[in-house]
């Protein structure tokens, strides 16, 4: 019995960091109407940045969130300027493609810059744990999702208490009204995406700090981040807190009562099952937006 | 209005003024990549060119079926891969059950793979096809990633990971890869005939009617259920021989082989890149980048950089056409002799209007920020 | 309307523009190769430098080039100069199918060097079959590459499925008080992993100790916390874990923050790779006293051993102890083929088959003989310990330079 409580609380402790990640690809979702697929190669992207600053500069990796975090806000901001703005048609569907390109330009300069060879993040606090009734919680596991808290306790306060995130607001909930009153919708779109992928950084030393990586790992990762946004209802920040900390849950508790290779099936027949009864996802507003 | 003109796929529509002409031209272009194909491996006779040819027309032939259903009905599935790896999977393990040895038997178990791959389409097609647009999208790839786990994990059929291994053909390497080429070749004119077909037929204008608009054309009498099902199936049909071809070329398949991510992309892509819903446009994507990306992991994959390179071509592909090459030449000629027939100008086609009343399938608020 | 025209017309025209670089780049990079009896000997080889395999791909790079360098400053192979042709798989066995052809057909090199894994060297050893070449290779041990009826594919490495057997063995023969009573197993769906797992479990529990755990998981988890929390919970003496790199790494630093410490802790691969260990776990205290079977080891008394990790420190820097099993099996490789072509006298393949099949070999990684499939009988499974920040051979006796540390050493704090 312990082991599953075990199992539920490393699963709600990694799904913290999961949901790091998700939040900034279905808040892109929300406000753009594009689906980010490089956001898993922007995750992996924040994880090497993070090492390259506690290697090379010997700075923590939570001191250098200071860095990265406003670094990858930049690059996402550049990159929706650059990539995303030009497309005017068909825009769910292009970006797909768009997105998709990135991420695979994003990974070959990685195999560039940092080679093939496995990574990890380290610092004093890494292998540490703290006894808690019959186990040890990592003191990783905790910080990572104590950094999730606090970053997604910022991001609800930039969309509910200022006047960017009435925005924001307004344009995930309709787009046209949005630019008919006032709302420079472009500007949004920009700043949006920048937020999207500076949350990245933090999800990136996060995973880097438990998982080993490579430049390739980003493929097991968009997928998961694509499932969890879906099971939520695309848009929905609060439904992807839930159904990443979910996911996690049911994949431990499946595999540490069934087994591992049985685990992420569970998940996906769920969330098939899921689909068929409300396909907006758990926490979705509109059936078939748009069409 | 200009928009309108190029979403609409018009290879030769049928009553449509101005393209009678096209009707001769069209032909020979089409008998002149036929003979092309033909003539090919016998003028590049190396097996580097053929290895790299046979890859090309398998993903053109995977593309020309994924975009019987994909490109006309407007949904856009991202795991054709099961179908890949179905096809893959029956012709490893009806090879191994009966004991086929190599040589030219096991084509003819290929038909009997496509078979099996639309039969899994009913189940998965049932399901999946009572969603639409995104959660479609992702529900397809869930579907998919479920059944390279059953691949994984049903170990008693597929053998896990360990994978299978297909019967070896005993012909030498300077031929070897001519039969496979040849077979592929006539799967995808099958394909491309049928995809040729379905377009012009009242069927195919169901399908377009779907991707317009799915309710109304519900509404007008479509049975939009089994019209969507029976393309998926279609559809299935020829990716699963595909998979076949392909398996019994490289000869040893693992779940993670046959049932691959990256080809669900691969193809969906080919679509885009040659203009999605047109018959000549998964071809012409898959004749570009099948060969371009073989080529750039060979001459320059040492540093990783191919992929860079390879992003770099699709964003520059996606950025300047984004409504693929096929439309955007197609419409380039026709503003060409439009202008120079000093005739009114009139680039938008009459648009089969009784049928799909709304012929625009963007979302309303990205329309409204292209036009302001 | 005439703007938008000419807009679109530019688009079109720049398209093609960007097409027709591309197509000019990519034939000034076909080499058209080529190969005469008095230039050098070309010699093709697949391996990833991008997918699942890169890390490995990129170690037997450094081998493959550390023998052509050593060859080459030898006068070469029969007197002439080597020279390796890379080509990239990027970890897809379609990409080996043609990776392999052009090389035999375009660049007709006169040699072919295996890729990495099993799960590449089927495809590359059907396509080496069909033109007559020998494949030697080595990292294909998978028991598959050689039920496929093939006589062209040589593997100079150990067989794959009896690497833990000389761990197990050392278990079995301890005596009844100490020996551990109970043993927990993981390992990853893969070929090479499991067969190893299975095996030693067989011998363990004949041995009396009993199976307190034992899963497969997928080789794509990422999240391996809830197979490790199953591994602490059930609190075995032994654990045993079919792994690469990045999940040894992971159920060591679970293991670690659990302060779960095994008696005995053995890898089938991960801690023989060096620095890339070391790097993922923290450093070599972490290390110390986790083993893995393996072949080779840098003391290891064999032809042309002590060269090869002296060259490669001068190379690539480090100490031996970083040097990853990789590059001793792709050395090998290098040292079978020249000795097989130079007892030749010759380049011919089917000349150099029959020798393959027949002769015996002199490696890095000990003595080379093929049996009818083409594994090498005469390879040696020794265990290995990490023990003061070196990998060092353990057992059988004869070769130990210090006894196993049993139990194992705790988890540093």
């Amino acid at each position: 019995m312990s082991l599953v409580l075990q199992g539920i609380v490393t699963g709600i402790l990694t799904g913290g960091v999961y949901a790091l990640m998700a939040a900034g690809l279905t808040l892109i979702f929300g406000v753009m109407d594009i689906i980010n697929i490089a956001q898993g190669a922007f995750v992996i992207l924040g994880a090497y940045l993070s090492y390259w600053l506690s290697v090379h500069l010997h700075i923590d990796l939570f001191l250098g969130l200071f860095i990265t975090i406003p670094v990858m806000f930049v690059l996402g901001v550049i990159l929706e300027w650059l990539l995303i703005r030009p497309l005017k048609r068909d825009r769910t569907q292009l970006s797909i493609l768009v997105t998709y390109a990135l991420a695979i330009i994003i990974e070959g300069l990685l195999y560039f810059f940092f080679s093939a060879d496995n990574v990890k993040l380290f610092a004093w606090y890494t292998t540490q744990s703290i006894p808690v009734g019959p186990f040890y919680l990592p003191l990783i596991y905790l910080l990572a999702f104590a950094l999730s808290v606090v970053l997604l306790a910022a991001l609800y306060v930039l969309l509910y208490r200022t006047k960017f995130g009435r925005s924001v607001r307004a344009t995930t909930q309709n787009r046209a009204a949005a630019l008919l009153i006032g709302i420079d919708v472009e500007r949004v779109a920009a700043l949006t995406f920048g937020v999207g992928v500076a949350l990245t950084a933090a999800g990136g030393m996060a995973y880097g700090a438990t998982t080993p990586f490579t430049p390739n790992s980003h493929y097991d990762l968009i997928s998961r981040l694509l499932v969890i946004i879906i099971f939520a209802g695309m848009g929905s920040l609060g439904g992807a807190l839930i159904a990443s900390v979910g996911m996690l849950v049911i994949e431990n508790v499946t595999s540490l009562l069934w087994s591992p290779v049985w685990a992420s099936t569970v998940f996906y027949v769920l969330l098939v099952i899921i689909l068929l009864v409300r396909p907006q996802g758990l926490f979705g507003k509109f059936a078939t937006r748009n069409q | 209005m200009a928009t309108v003109a190029h979403t609409q796929t018009s290879a030769g529509q049928p009553g449509r003024s101005g393209a009678g002409r096209w009707k001769p031209f069209q032909i020979v272009f089409w008998l002149a990549c036929l003979i092309a194909a033909i003539v090919f491996p016998l003028v590049f006779s190396s097996p580097a060119i053929t290895t790299i040819a046979f890859f090309t027309l398998v993903f053109a032939a995977a593309g020309t079926a994924w975009n019987i259903f994909c490109g006309y009905s407007g949904y856009i599935a991202l795991g054709h891969a099961v179908f890949f790896g179905s096809g893959c999977y029956t012709i490893a393990i009806l090879c191994a059950h009966w004991h086929i040895a190599g040589g030219w038997l096991p084509f003819a178990v290929v038909p009997l793979a496509g078979v099996a791959a639309a039969i899994v389409a009913v189940p998965f097609g049932v399901v999946a096809l009572r969603t639409r647009r995104h959660t479609f999208v992702v529900i397809t790839i869930a579907i998919f990633f479920i059944f390279q786990l059953l691949a994984y994990n049903l170990r008693g059929i597929t053998a896990g990971s360990s994978g299978l291994e297909l019967p070896i053909p005993p012909w030498s390497g300077y031929v070897f890869n001519l039969p496979f080429y040849y077979v592929i070749l006539v799967i995808l004119i099958l394909a491309v005939v049928t995809s040729w077909f379905v377009r012009h037929s009242k069927y195919g204008l169901e399908l377009l009617a779907i991707r317009d608009d799915e309710d109304r054309a519900r509404g007008l009498g479509v049975r939009t259920g089994l019209v969507k099902l029976s393309a998926f199936m279609l559809s299935a049909f020829f990716v699963g021989m595909c998979g076949a071809v392909w398996a019994y070329f490289v000869e040893s398949i693992y779940p993670n082989t046959a049932f691959d991510a990256q080809f669900d992309v691969l193809i969906a892509l080919m679509a885009f890149l040659g203009g999605l819903g047109t018959i000549a446009g998964p071809l012409l994507g898959a004749l570009i980048l099948q060969p371009v990306t073989q080529y750039l992991t060979i001459s320059i994959g040492q540093s990783g950089l191919n992929l860079v390179v390879e992003g770099v071509i699709f964003l520059a592909v996606i950025l300047l056409l984004p409504q693929g090459i096929v439309p955007a030449v197609r419409e380039l000629i026709f503003r060409r002799f439009a202008r120079r027939d000093a005739m009114p100008v009139a680039p938008a086609p009459p648009a089969p209007a009784a049928v799909a009343p709304a012929t625009e399938p963007n979302p309303p608020d990205s329309v409204a920020a292209e036009r302001s | 309307m005439t703007g938008q025209y000419s807009k679109r017309f530019y688009r079109v025209f720049s398209f093609f523009g960007i097409l027709a670089c591309l197509a000019m780049t990519l034939a000034a990079c076909s080499t058209g190769g080529g190969s005469s009896s008095s230039g050098p000997i070309t010699i093709g080889i697949s391996l990833s430098t991008s997918g699942d395999f890169s890390a490995d791909g990129k170690a037997f790079t450094q081998g493959y080039q550390l023998w052509a360098k050593d060859i080459n400053a030898k006068g070469g192979l029969l007197g002439r100069q080597v020279k390796l042709v890379f080509l990239n798989d990027a970890s897809s066995p379609q990409q080996v199918t043609t990776n392999y052809q052009t090389l035999i057909t375009q660049d007709k090199v006169d040699l072919l060097f295996g890729p990495f894994s099993t799960l590449l060297t089927k495809p590359a050893s059907v396509i080496a079959n069909r033109y007559g070449y020998a494949l030697v290779e080595g990292a294909g041990g998978g028991p598959s590459v050689f039920t496929q009826g093939l006589h062209n594919v040589f593997d100079v490495s150990l067989p794959v499925a009896n690497n833990l057997n000389s761990f197990a063995n050392y278990i079995a023969a301890m005596p009844a008080a100490t020996r551990p009573k109970s043993a927990a197993y993981a390992t990853e769906d893969d070929p090479f992993t499991q067969p190893q797992v299975d095996s030693a479990r067989a011998i363990l529990e004949a041995a009396g100790v009993t199976t307190a755990y034992y899963k497969v998981y997928p080789a794509e988890t990422t999240d391996f916390t809830p197979i490790a929390a199953g591994m602490v919970n059930a609190k075995a003496q032994v654990v045993v874990t079919g792994t690469l790199l990045p999940d040894v790494s992971a159920f060591i630093q679970a293991f670690h923050q659990q302060h779960y410490n095994p008696e005995a802790f053995i890898a089938t691969a991960g801690p023989d790779q060096g620095t890339q260990f070391l790097q993922s776990i923290g450093g070599a205290a972490t290390a110390e006293g986790i083993m893995v079977p393996n072949g080779w080891y840098p003391d290891l008394n064999a032809p042309g051993n002590a060269q090869m990790v002296s060259e490669y420190i001068a190379q690539y820097g480090g100490t031996k102890s970083d040097i990853s099993s990789d590059v001793p099996e792709a050395y090998s490789v290098g040292q079978v083929i020249a000795q097989a072509v130079t007892q030749n006298n010759s380049l011919d393949q089917t000349k150099l088959i029959a020798t393959l099949h027949s002769g015996t070999f002199q490696s890095v990684q000990g003595p080379v003989k093929f049996d009818s499939t083409g594994q090498n009988t005469q390879a040696q499974a020794y265990l290995f310990q990490w023990q003061n920040s070196q990998l060092i051979p353990v057992f059988p006796a004869n070769v130990a330079t210090a006894p196993v540390e049993f139990p194992k050493a705790n988890w540093p704090a």
